[in-house]
């Protein structure tokens, strides 16, 4: 997928100007951690949980070599055929080779950040293949030719009446005006039903590979995935390789977190397992299986400080939880991944040149290591990142000017004390009647939002002396 | 496929990989244990797996034997339908059933499109996610779990299994008797999506209905406490 990630800066000043979507932003990011924290509340084990699944996924990891060649050789006794894909390029090849072999003209897919990440879908269209995603959010977006702004629920940006007009516009509607959200949820249902009959080639994702028995996870509400899987004559797994868990008892686990951080669900409709191409029992189900496993840096981070983040279980919570993404949106972050775990993925998974503004995009305030169900330090990340670019010289130069002089000055206690003191009292003497500032010099951007508050005269460290100089008069008088 | 690209990346990882042999891996995975379960919602089993089919939007009924198990099958088609036609896999277990005593016209096999209602009887029930399990082959194709209207799903109390661990317990079981099945699906719940503006509506792309139906010693009063735990 194309890249956009080094005007970050500007596309969110563009997000923020656009007041319909940044208020639907504002009502998503008000709802979504509530129904996570319902769906944790009475779970008392959800922390040991968590303990328990890093570990597995630590083990994994560490032992990939050995799990990434048991799940080979076990979902080629399954009767599937594996494919290995070290960029985009050769998992893209790899995937239109196979529909070619099938003289495939129509191809039906399961919503799948991978296929986002290598532009798949782009790929197959150019060789003149009919591609439809069939997940709602990601039919939707694909009709509006534009990108996920989520990665579970990819449309949540648009509103009702935007799909309907796209609906209006796209489709052969004749008088019907899907007046509600349910007429629409119809309409597509209709349309892509007629395409999954159709499709010769499925193409879905997989939450984790299986070592143990050589079968693959997928989790959906919709159910389209599986018809994906299930209806047309071939089927094309697509993931990557540090997906493989040991045991299939560790995937069932791992969902135990993965839905309640994702949708505040319990369970998804649809948890299924595919081993392999139809049986002879079988009434139904593809003749031919495919597995195309895509490395695409994930040894370079498994080799890297930032290995953990391969422990991603792509849940969403840290979008969710994000005073930046929540503000933003997905778009702005210019490529696949968005939020917390979309500014560390992208650089590691493009470049930190094309993304050097993204590590930034941080308040460090830490809720999105508190939810991250995969206990991922992200916060530390981003914080070793924009230390890369600081050394790498990537960041403005104005702002590694002003890192020095805070540098610096932080090395010089006594100045610091004393201009900050200045420019408390300062701050005090223009701002304290009116209790904060509407606009401050260089500081437009942050006022342009919320007020600043007025310091109240002296810094903390003025006070704490002044305490502690009370305190020991005090006891000289008793 | 490219060998290249596989070769290349089994060497790279071997580089960053500890190196140990297959059974002090495999010792190292069983030393990490189980995962932790969540509490279900009531003490007694079938109790709480109504509960949790109730949370996932299912509707529930119990019954205590095949001969009611067929006559609620039929009140349920004939109240939605006005029909008495639905469609089963090849499962030995429904085709022994006294259909011909409700009225119900069952065709065994695989669902054609138009058809609105499908009946599975369900491998497994699994109480901590109030799932059915299936796996696909004679007595179960996947277009009977994807493609009617509504899902009919009857479940034996004695397959009812208190977590996934025990799920796959069960599974494992099979694939050493029979081979992989090729596909296993837990369903819990109709078909649904939130995709516009996190509205959930329900037949998505499946079934927009999901009737489980709980066969044998089921206390009395389970139902219509699972209703009032459920909240609906
Ligand atoms: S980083 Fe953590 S919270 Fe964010 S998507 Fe991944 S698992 Fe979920």
């Amino acid at each position: 997928m194309e890249q956009h990630s080094e005007t970050f800066l500007d596309n969110a000043s563009a997000a923020l100007k656009n007041s319909a979507q940044a208020e639907r932003r504002d009502v998503i990011a008000a709802f979504a951690p509530l129904i996570r924290s319902a769906a944790i509340e009475g779970f008392d084990e959800f922390d040991n949980l968590r303990k328990h699944i890093k570990r597995v996924r630590q083990h994994s990891l560490d032992h990939l070599e050995y799990y990434l060649g048991q799940f080979e050789y076990q979902a080629v006794q399954n009767g599937n055929h594996v494919h290995f894909a070290r960029n985009s390029d050769e998992l893209n090849s790899t995937v239109l080779d196979i529909c070619q072999q099938h003289d495939a003209k129509r191809i039906a897919k399961g919503k799948s950040m991978v296929t986002e990440e290598t532009g798949l879908n782009a790929f197959l269209q150019s060789a003149g293949l009919e591609v439809m995603e069939t997940d709602l959010g990601e039919y939707i977006i694909q009709q509006a030719g534009e990108t996920p702004s989520h990665i579970v629920a990819p449309a949540l940006h648009k509103s009702a009446d935007e799909i309907r007009e796209l609906f209006q516009s796209k489709h052969d509607l004749g008088p019907r005006e899907l007046p509600e959200t349910v007429d629409l949820v119809s309409e597509a249902r209709d349309i892509l039903r007629e395409h999954f009959l159709q499709a010769e080639v499925g193409i879905i994702g997989a939450n984790a590979l299986i070592a143990e028995n050589g079968y693959s996870m997928l989790v959906t509400n919709e159910g389209n995935g599986d018809l994906c899987a299930n209806l047309p004559r071939v089927l094309i797994v697509c993931t990557t390789i540090d997906r493989v868990l040991p045991l299939a008892q560790d995937a069932t686990a791992m969902l135990r977190l993965l839905v309640r951080s994702a949708t505040g669900q319990a369970q998804t409709c649809y948890t299924s397992f595919y081993s392999g191409p139809r049986r002879e029992s079988d009434l139904d189900g593809p003749i031919e299986t495919h597995f195309v496993l895509l490395d695409n840096k994930r040894s370079d981070i498994l080799a890297s400080d930032y290995r953990e983040m391969l422990e991603c279980i792509r849940c969403g919570a840290c979008l969710n939880h994000c005073p930046i993404y929540s503000s933003v949106g997905g778009h702005a972050y210019g490529w696949v991944y968005p939020g917390p775990m979309g500014s560390i993925l992208t650089p590691l998974l493009t470049s930190l040149e094309q993304s050097s503004a993204l590590p930034n995009a941080c308040t460090s305030c830490g809720r999105c290591a508190e939810v991250c169900p995969a206990d991922i330090p992200l916060p530390d990340m981003l914080r070793d990142l924009r230390h890369e670019e600081n050394s790498q010289k990537l960041s403005a130069g104005r702002w590694r000017l002003g890192l020095k002089v805070h540098a610096w000055l932080a090395r010089h206690p006594k100045l610091y004390h004393a201009l900050t003191g200045l420019a408390i009292s300062t701050l005090h003497l223009f701002g304290h009647k009116r209790g904060s500032f509407v606009r401050l010099p260089m500081a437009g951007g942050w006022t342009s939002q919320r007020d600043f508050p007025a310091p109240q005269g002296k810094t903390f460290m003025q006070q704490h002396q002044a305490r502690l100089k009370r305190i020991a008069r005090q006891q000289n008088e008793h | 496929m490219s060998t290249s690209a596989r070769s290349e990346i089994f060497a790279r990882l071997r580089d960053i990989n500890h190196q140990a042999s297959a059974e002090r891996i495999e010792l190292d995975r069983q030393a990490l244990g189980s995962a932790p379960v969540p509490k279900p919602p009531a003490s007694e089993i079938c109790e709480a797996f109504l509960v949790n089919v109730l949370k996932n939007k299912g509707s529930a009924d119990c019954v205590s034997n095949r001969a009611e198990a067929v006559a609620a099958i039929g009140h349920y088609i004939y109240s939605h339908f006005r029909s008495h036609r639905l469609v089963a896999g090849n499962d030995p277990r429904l085709a022994a059933m006294p259909w011909r005593d409700a009225g119900v016209l069952p065709r065994f096999g695989r669902l054609e499109v138009g058809e609105p209602v499908a009946l599975s009887f369900a491998q497994l029930g699994v109480v901590e996610t109030g799932a059915v399990m299936t796996w696909t082959g004679k007595s179960n194709p996947a277009a009977n779990n994807l493609l009617p209207e509504h899902h009919i799903v009857l479940v034996d109390t004695t397959d009812l299994v208190p977590d996934m661990e025990h799920a796959w317990g069960r599974i494992k079981q099979e694939i050493d008797q029979n081979g992989p099945p090729r596909g296993i699906n837990f369903i819990a719940g109709p078909s649904s999506t939130a995709d516009i503006e996190g509205q959930l509506v329900y037949g998505a792309h499946g079934p927009r209905k999901w009737h489980v139906i709980l066969m044998g010693k089921v206390p009395a009063e389970a139902l219509s406490r699972a209703r009032t735990i459920a909240g609906v």
